[in-house]
């Protein structure tokens, strides 16, 4: 393997963790859609159509590609349901993997359930801010969205989510 | 909202970046998963110009600059210009202008001779 795969290869598995979680965000918390949407996006990178130009850091770049083909996934799905024989195949309903609802802890799966009900703007947006540890900047970079525009999302978001937490504490 | 606030929340996601660090899938299992599924066929590159049409692209237009250079060169040629000082314009009712006498006017009168224009008698 060449000299720059390899070092791809090394930088995609110091942000597979994180790369992982994204993904889960980005799939409404389906664990087998989130390794698909993380396989396809490896795939991606490796057969070179997805390429790092350098114009921001690499984990904000991949993120970004992350969700691109999550959004295409999604629309692939939404597609598959409309046709007359998509109960032969399985596709992915996009609800919440049992396995992974059944390892959160209360805290963490009141978290999941309050950001579920958010817009997805809004939920992305902070999943890259609180999550992820970005900055405004680098999540409207990765939501492909002015920072102005993230900026907002995220203040009516964080707003949101305090309500709902605070909601069901009460 | 307060800066306690923002640190819960983040205390929130901490815990749930924990949780989900813990489920992730191993990386080596992902790539190799990644590398085992099926390519899809990249989109086709637009055919380039060949070389040829390129070069008759170019004699084209080297022709239409010459063609246009000679009409405007020969267009200059026959143009014929009009020294406005040298026209005269003779309308029909020239006539009612001219005053009796106005002959003599326009003769070098010579010294020792009378000339009249019965005419004007």
């Amino acid at each position: 393997m060449s000299s720059p795969a390899v070092a791809l290869e090394v930088e995609l598995e110091r942000v597979h963790p994180a790369a992982f979680g994204w993904a889960l965000a980005c799939c409404g918390g389906d664990r087998t859609a989130a390794e698909d949407t993380l396989q396809a996006s490896y795939l991606k990178v490796l057969d070179g159509r997805a390429r790092f130009d350098r114009r921001a850091s690499f984990r904000t770049w991949f993120f970004a590609v992350v969700r691109r083909t999550a959004a295409e996934q999604r629309r692939r799905n939404a597609l598959w349901r409309l046709w007359p024989l998509s109960w032969l195949g399985g596709a992915v309903d996009g609800r919440p993997d049992p396995a992974v609802a059944l390892a959160q802890s209360e805290t963490t799966r009141r978290l999941v359930a309050a950001l579920a009900r958010l817009p997805r703007r809004q939920r992305e947006v902070l999943y890259l801010v609180f999550y992820q540890d970005m900055s405004i900047a680098e999540a409207a970079e990765v939501a492909g969205i002015s920072v102005g525009t993230a900026r907002t999302h995220y203040e009516r978001g964080k707003a949101a989510l305090k309500q709902r937490l605070e909601g069901e504490r009460e | 909202m307060s800066e306690r606030d923002d640190e819960e929340l983040r205390e929130r996601f901490a815990a749930l970046r924990r949780e989900h660090t813990i489920a992730a899938p191993v990386f080596r299992d992902t790539m190799a998963a990644a590398r085992s599924r099926p390519h899809p066929p990249r989109p086709p590159r637009p055919p380039r110009p060949r070389r040829g049409r390129r070069l008759g692209f170019a004699a084209g237009a080297a022709l239409l600059l010459v063609a246009l250079v000679l009409i405007l060169t020969v267009r200059n040629r026959h143009r014929t210009t009009v020294d406005l000082a040298s026209v005269r314009v003779h309308a029909p009712t020239d006539f009612l202008l001219q005053l009796p006498g106005a002959d003599l006017l326009r003769t070098m009168p010579r010294l020792g001779r009378v000339s009249f224009d019965r005419r004007t008698l």
